[in-house]
């Protein structure tokens, strides 16, 4: 089968299936189902505050997501998508010869593999009610598309190139700068470097334990001379989320996390409850034993707490269920963390798990791979994201976080993340680049002068 | 009318006549059943060409039901049936002629906390002197199956060990099945319930309430120890969870091989008090699943591993059980995907409101107040 006799099938069915509906001018809206495996991704997809948005039903289908969609299929995965009638036009421009048949598909066979043997993916439905369904809640991790575009990642050799084609660096903190408390070789140097050449570097991390404040003498204490400015941690962003949605200053926030949160919204102007303090408390399950909250409390905020016990579950969930209106934000959904740089420890995702399995709802995830501190980034230091480069070591929160962002993305391996890794073939998510250690920025270009 | 080679003929008649199945056979045929569906020219008459279209529909609509899962799938079976009606004199006649046996739930159903709910004592007893046999399954976990038969002896009601079945109980059971090595243990998030019940079965267990008490004290050159020869993490209601046992268990996982994930139940909340809910296994659970990125084997409701020990037990039909309920979830699922009859009992976390409401798609034959209701509805 030749691509340009698929291409004319398809376009003749799109024209006779209106023709079919008695030539009713149909909405240009055909959903595309395909169902997406947990499995696939070494490291779990989050939830972000960003949904999906469909696609306009003019206007080309942006390349990356057809190359996602070829990719998709090349591997026998699958993602579900959203693409529109008059998109499949481009659909077809964008075609290229070389993809086997399986992966173009018609918007309008909605027949499994098993009806058409090998010739059609998984099956769709246009009911706007599962349209609807399909968007909301979708995962915007799985549908980062730049590394579809550029398959597999590349070892780093034109370090200049990368520098001088973008603005900004954010950097990952653990892993990247440092290991526990020990700094990782080179990297003075190389911030250095990069200051001298008139980058902004800014550095982001999931870790909520301390505040920016905290921080910044964390990197004083290592000899790296940076701004607080320059810092943003997860509790800051959960404190500058409340501020974006205008959290009214007289609603209280209940804190299941550690001093770093409730550093970061005494700053902000928010006051607060709960906290390591509420980690001495104890609960006795006996009779006529009733526990009260406060009805004021507007927003819970989770992040990683090793004084995690029943009593703040209890008060969180109280307050999530019968407080009208109250926000259920988290930290970051990070599986395991690096405490000590000995062993892995259990992350926030832990405590987020936790109030989520008895609340039965789904946080706001302001850490990464949302792509909310990128947003509020973007927006205070006015750049772009095509001129920012993600520097990170975990593939399902640095990378996945870049990728969302639509911003260049580099791997080191100085952290979690090994070669065998990010080779394996479990794993999908391919930064644009990979090397060693950051330092490499200035051993590769000393190596090219 | 476009001329078609006989490799693309469809015996359209068969086609017409023969069920879904039928038609997924006939693959090489398909291909004017796919044109047809997707409005080509086909040498399918318009009638037929109609017809394949509504397959098509159906089968779609299957196919959405079998993606959802089974669960969902035997939810949307029972939205299909009548909704659920509240129980009358006749339907409770009905169903107490039908059922010979009722299994109950506890929480909620018989009592709420420590306090015994009105009229279940009168109830049990008038449905055991109507011959029926009486079984409790219940997804707390906090108790052995002993413990529960001292807190109905407690209540006043005449409950033997054997007519219990616990999820402490479950969990252990499970690990018999499994034939678990004796050799390996078991690390216990949860209350002494599960320790009892593991350690009555034979197996060696570690933390439980004892690890309720220990603290980590995060310095830089810590090294958190855990057993290597744990072979399995039972996850249940723990009142006294902590950091310590959130890595403990979450060390064991992930890096003991081949080390099993068990979960009691995952009920999202319970009333462990009489006054309010509090939060349940579901919350320690998704704790654990949070830092493994693992999915846990689930022995409570509503899956029905208990119910091929109370199968091989007493050895009655499941079409002749009735699972009295307040949770639709947990009870009222786990009676349809045994089989059973179900009646919903508004006496616990469930109200009537959340029943019929349009999100909801569990529904249970019958609903009632409580348990008292049957009797009384039966003596009317």
């Amino acid at each position: 089968m030749t691509a340009t006799t698929t291409n004319s099938r398809l376009y003749a069915s799109h024209r006779s299936h209106s023709q079919l509906d008695g030539g009713k001018p149909q909405p240009p809206h055909i959903p595309l189902k395909i169902s997406h495996t947990k499995s696939q991704l070494p490291y779990p997809s989050t939830n972000s505050p960003t949904l999906l948005k469909p696609q306009s039903a003019v206007g080309p289908m942006k390349p990356r997501k057809l190359s996602l969609l070829l990719k998709a299929h090349g591997k026998g995965e699958s993602f579900e998508m959203l693409i529109t009638g008059a998109v499949s036009h481009s659909f077809l421009a964008l075609y290229s010869p070389s993809s086997s048949p399986r992966t173009l598909i018609s918007p309008l066979l909605p027949k499994r593999r098993r009806l058409f043997s090998s010739l059609l993916p998984p099956s769709f439905s246009s009911s706007p009610s599962s349209v609807a369904r399909r968007t909301l809640g979708r995962r915007n991790s799985t549908m980062s598309a730049s590394s579809a575009v550029r398959g597999s990642a590349q070892k780093l050799e034109n370090a200049d190139g990368l520098i001088d084609s973008v603005e900004t660096f954010i950097f990952d903190c653990d892993g990247v700068i440092w290991k526990g408390d020990s700094l990782i070789d080179g990297v003075p140097e190389t911030l250095d470097m990069l200051r001298s050449k008139g980058k902004r570097l800014v550095f982001v991390t999931n870790n909520s334990t301390k505040s920016r404040k905290q921080y910044g003498k964390k990197f004083e204490t290592l000899g790296l001379s940076v701004n607080e400015e320059e810092i943003f941690a997860s509790s800051f962003a959960a404190a500058a989320y409340l501020k974006s949605v205008d959290f009214p200053k007289e609603k209280k926030v209940y804190v299941i996390g550690e001093d770093g949160i409730l550093k970061e919204l005494e700053l902000a102007g928010f006051q607060y409850l709960g906290g390591p303090v509420d980690g001495e408390k104890k609960i006795e399950l006996k009779p006529g034993f009733y526990m009260e909250h406060d009805e004021n409390v507007g927003a819970v905020v989770v992040g990683f707490d090793r004084y995690f016990n029943y009593y703040k579950v209890q008060y969180g969930t109280l307050c999530i269920r019968e407080n009208p209106g109250c926000l259920f934000i988290a930290t970051n959904r990070d599986a395991v963390t690096h405490l000590t740089d000995a062993q892995e420890w259990a992350g926030g995702g832990s405590m987020v798990g936790a109030l989520c399995g008895s609340t039965q709802r789904e946080p706001i995830v302001v850490g990464k791979p949302s792509t909310f501190m990128m947003d509020y980034l973007s927006n205070k230091f006015g750049i772009l994201k095509s001129q920012i480069c993600m520097v990170g070591d975990r593939l399902d929160t640095d990378i996945l976080f870049g990728q969302n962002g639509g911003c260049k993305t580099l791997l080191v391996l100085s952290g979690v993340t090994t070669l065998q890794m990010l080779q394996s073939p479990n794993n999908s998510i391919q930064p644009d680049f990979y090397t060693n250690k950051i330092s490499d920025f200035v051993t590769l270009k000393a190596a090219t002068v | 009318m476009v001329r078609i080679s006989k490799a693309d003929e469809v015996p359209w008649r068969r086609t017409m006549r023969s069920s879904n199945a039928d038609v997924r056979r006939f693959r090489h045929f398909s291909r004017p059943y796919a044109a047809a569906v997707a409005g080509r020219p086909t040498a399918l008459s318009r009638e037929s060409r109609r017809l394949v279209l509504l397959m098509a529909a159906g089968e779609a609509q299957k196919e959405s039901e079998e993606r959802r899962g089974g669960e969902a799938l035997m939810a949307d079976r029972v939205r299909k049936e009548p909704p659920c009606q509240p129980l009358s004199p006749q339907t409770a006649r009905s169903l107490a002629e039908s059922v010979d046996a009722f299994l109950f739930d506890c929480d909620g159903v018989i009592w709420k906390g420590d306090k015994l709910i009105e009229g279940v004592s009168e109830a049990l007893q008038a449905l055991r002197s109507m011959g029926k046999k009486l079984v409790f399954v219940t997804n707390n976990s906090r108790k052995s199956r002993k413990q529960y038969a001292k807190k109905f002896a407690a209540f006043g009601l005449d409950v033997s060990e054997d007519e219990i079945f616990s999820s402490s109980f479950a969990a252990a059971m499970f690990l018999k099945l499994k034939n678990f090595p004796k050799d390996k243990k078991v690390y216990v998030v949860g209350e002494e319930g599960i320790l009892e019940e593991l350690e009555l079965a034979g197996f060696t267990c570690l933390g439980g309430p004892e690890d309720g008490k220990k603290n980590i004290q995060l310095k830089s050159n810590l090294w958190f120890e855990h057993d290597k020869s744990v072979g399995a993490v039972v996850v249940g209601l723990d009142q006294h969870i902590n950091f310590y046992k959130l890595q403990y268990a979450t060390l064991c996982i992930r890096e003991n091989p081949g080390c099993l994930f068990i979960a009691t139940n995952r009920d999202a909340v319970g009333h462990f008090t009489d006054l309010q809910e509090w939060p349940g296994a579901g919350c320690m659970v998704a704790a654990i699943c949070g830092s493994t990125q693992r999915e846990p084997i689930v022995v409570g409701k509503p899956s029905t591993f208990v119910m091929d020990f109370l199968l091989e037990r007493f050895q009655f039909d499941t079409s002749k059980m009735c699972m009295v309920g307040d949770r639709l979830d947990t009870d009222i699922l786990f009676g349809q995907n045994a089989g059973c009859k179900t009646l919903l009992v508004l006496s616990g976390v469930t109200t009537l409101l959340e029943l019929q409401s349009p999100s909801n798609s569990i529904h249970p034959d019958y609903y009632a107040r409580s348990v008292f209701d049957v009797i009384e509805l039966l003596r009317t």
